[in-house]
């Protein structure tokens, strides 16, 4: 039986694989780079995120029921299939870098300072497996229940932090330019990026998705962006630009900010527990998207047994990231969106230009 | 082998559950502590570091010797080190537990050791996750060991105390509130400096066993500020002084002045002013900033101390309360431009919000510029009420 999602677990699953990192990693490199007008960047962002995710879409439109890797090989072969398989795996490899600097950085630098790098690698693996294991549909589930607990996490740290809301640190607007705006916007983008790229693999089993004309995506997308601009707005206005710059998980600073009058303070640790779902998810869905796509690569109908094979690929990989705060941030920073980028928007062109060209051999296969 | 590789896997599954037991820390081998105090070390270019840490068994609720304790609810300690991670480092030499700062109260900083510059300071308690980003931070012109380790005001431990006087700085209006919060925000801005809140010890407490000798105990007071400028203090401001900046900074709203009455220079009139708005307006004109500064304010008569009646007293209390609160604006703008040449009520933040292009040019030479600029006080009061007093006539 082919497993299907629904819409809503879709629009969950886009949420959970950007939220974990854009509220706090992302927004520090933005206000290092223009400053207050951090949330102005986050907003183009969502605009262009929304093109780009509805640009994933146009790839699938007339063939619902294939993913990327199903209709390379529709259209040039068992070669092409491959090579689109290798270039979403490679994604996935690399975006879990900014995955793990996410993951492990919130809770070592704050919790378990004590503790070391390797067990917060293998137990995110460890939880990742599990859910990969049981397939989409658990994702879905699990990303659902992400969905819930950053509902809940964006309430508590909006209470926490009106005290200290101060409107007047997000002003002047536009202050450092509209280009250099725009520019920072694609830090934004990268995140952006994980959820298109996911949808390569995931949209041809949302439920209806041809009925949907591309909208499931798009309100991710809107949705990601509006649970995401209130902490851009609250950084800036509680921390200030200058103070969400000194830190590498902005977040975490307005987290450790956040009080409910007097008596209630440091909760960090449940807001930590609520956002550790969604980037569990991210861990979860990068051995999916790479597990798939080496399966893909090999022939094996079960994307299962590379699940282990994979594991040990983003685990080592994961791990040489994080080890070196430095390489983290530089990596972040100077490297993820500059490979990001080129794949979520190049890839679907490249597919879209190809389907122009070779659009009748789909109208063959499917007649 | 299906055995061994079950057991295996277990293993891998409870090694995670593991994590809390690497570097656990248990509530009873931690040494609590309230408040710090920093100061210069005796050798140049070193730090002196005191703690005020709890003392469980003598701060359960009350003062006094309960069983088996000392009767001291605190106790002080004070290292020396080349940065305060060494100081901090080196208390463990003294120390019989491991000092645990989350529970921090407060911060002190000898005015010698303000002036020397708080850049490491401000680095070191927000780099630590541990500390609470809402401890206070105080300047004080006495020992700073001195003032963490004075038993002050109702509570047990004075770490808290103090931090009460903090919570209720606005109602005396003579100090700012200021916390990591604040301070790392306004330090690490380019559009303003920060100002930080002075403690001093008073002799203000009287003895219950020798009420004769009147001021004998050492109490904490929060009076007054420190300025700062590039990170140093450059100077004090008095507690009116910190009233004008309250109006700038936290937005005060309530407060009492005390104004003499027209008749009499002896005798004294005290209004309550409530709803207070200060707006700062600035422009732009010939590459030079200027500001209106406007307070509008309603006030009430809440002790009266003059012989005319309340119905003419009020516009004579109208003028006398707008002159004060005049003369405090006037005053704290004054030391801010002419005195220190530092701008540490904004002005900088408000001008860059409305002229964004015009703040680039003037971003570098901003202290210049701030002391040059062009500053007008307009106070408008209205008093409305004698609270639940009539008038002072009486039966006519």
């Amino acid at each position: 039986m082919k497993i299907q999602i629904s819409n809503g677990m879709f629009i969950a699953m886009i949420l959970n694989i950007m939220y974990a990192k854009a509220i706090g990693v992302t927004q520090g490199v933005l206000a290092r780079t223009v400053g207050q007008d951090m949330w102005l960047a986050t907003l183009l962002g969502t605009i262009e995120g929304i093109v780009m995710m509805y640009l994933t879409y146009l790839v699938i439109r007339r063939t619902p029921d294939k993913d990327y890797i199903q209709l390379g090989q529709l259209l040039l072969g068992r070669w092409f299939s491959s090579l689109v398989a290798l270039v979403i795996f490679a994604f996935f490899i690399v975006a879990f870098g900014p995955v793990m600097i996410t993951f492990v950085y919130h809770l070592r630098d704050y919790f378990l300072p004590d503790a070391p790098l390797w067990i917060f690698v293998v137990t995110s693996l460890i939880v990742g497996t599990i859910g990969c294991y049981y397939g989409l549909e658990v994702m879905g589930r699990i990303a659902v229940i992400g969905l819930l607990f950053m509902f809940a996490l964006n309430v508590l740290i909006t209470i926490g932090s009106m005290q200290e809301f101060d409107i007047r640190n997000l002003l002047p607007i536009m202050e450092s330019g509209a280009p250099k705006t725009a520019k920072a916007s694609i830090h934004y983008l990268s995140d952006c990026a994980m959820a298109t790229m996911m949808a390569t693999l995931v949209l041809p089993v949302v439920k209806k998705v041809d009925q949907g004309h591309g909208r499931f995506g798009v309100f991710g997308i809107m949705g990601s962006g509006m649970m995401i601009i209130i902490w851009a707005i609250l950084e800036g206005a509680v921390l200030s630009s200058e103070v969400t710059s000194q830190y590498t998980l902005s977040c975490m600073k307005l987290a450790r900010n956040a009080h409910m009058g007097n008596f209630l303070q440091r909760y960090e640790m449940i807001m930590i527990a609520l956002y550790s779902l969604p980037a569990l998810f991210e861990v979860m869905f990068c051995i999916y998207g790479t597990s798939v796509c080496m399966s893909r690569i090999f022939g094996i109908k079960s994307n299962r047994p590379m699940i282990i094979p994979c594991c040990i690929m983003l685990g080592v990989f994961g791990y040489w990231i994080i080890k070196d705060h430095f390489r983290a941030l530089d990596f972040l920073e100077n490297y993820w969106p500059f490979i990001a980028l080129p794949v979520a928007i190049g890839l679907p062109l490249v597919m879209i230009l190809l389907r122009k060209m070779l659009g009748y051999k789909l109208q063959k296969k499917s007649a | 082998m299906k055995r061994i590789l079950c057991c295996m896997l277990l293993i891998v599954l409870t090694v995670p559950l593991l994590t809390s037991c690497m570097g656990l820390r248990q509530i009873n081998e931690l040494a609590m502590v309230a408040a710090v105090g920093l100061d210069l070390g005796e050798k140049p270019g070193t730090v002196r570091l005191s703690a005020q840490i709890i003392r469980p068994a003598d701060a359960r609720g009350q003062t006094g010797a309960p069983s088996g304790g000392t009767g001291e609810p605190i106790y002080s300690i004070s290292t020396e080190g080349s940065s305060i991670f060494d100081a901090i480092r080196n208390m463990g030499q003294i120390s019989s537990r491991r000092v645990y700062w989350a529970h921090n109260f407060l911060i002190v900083m000898s005015e010698q050791y303000a002036r020397k510059g708080i850049d490491d300071m401000v680095d070191f308690f927000t780099r630590n996750h541990e500390l609470r980003m809402n401890t206070w931070v105080a300047v004080t012109s006495d020992k700073p060991d001195e003032v963490i380790s004075t038993v002050t005001g109702l509570e047990v431990v004075p770490g808290e105390a103090v931090d009460r006087l903090f919570r209720d700085h606005r109602i005396a209006g003579r100090a700012p509130g200021t916390n990591m919060m604040s301070l790392e925000e306004s330090y690490l801005s380019d559009s303003t400096e920060p100002v930080i809140a002075r403690v001093s010890l008073q002799p203000r407490g009287v003895s219950n066993k020798k009420p004769g000798e009147h001021g004998s105990i050492k109490q904490v007071e929060l009076k007054g500020a420190a300025a700062f400028k590039h990170g140093q203090m450059v100077g004090w401001l008095t507690a009116d002084d910190a009233r004008g900046v309250l109006f700038f900074l936290e937005r005060l709203d309530k407060g009492i002045e005390v104004i003499s009455c027209p008749d009499s220079d002896t005798n004294m009139i005290t209004l309550e002013f409530n709803g207070a708005k200060l707006k700062v307006m600035p422009a732009y004109a010939q590459g030079r900033p200027k500001f209106d500064v406007h307070l509008t304010a309603k006030a009430d008569i809440v002790e009266n101390g003059c012989s005319q009646s309340t119905s003419q007293l009020r516009k004579d209390a109208d003028e006398g309360l707008d002159q004060e609160l005049t003369q405090t604006l006037e005053g704290v703008i004054d030391k801010a431009q002419h005195k220190y040449r530092t701008d540490f009520l904004k002005m900088g933040d408000v001008f860059r919000n409305k002229y964004p292009a015009e703040w680039k040019k003037l971003k570098k030479d901003w202290d210049e510029a701030f002391a040059e600029a062009e500053i007008t006080v307009q106070v408008e009061t209205t008093v409305k009420s004698g609270v639940v007093k009539a008038t002072r006539e009486g039966i006519k």
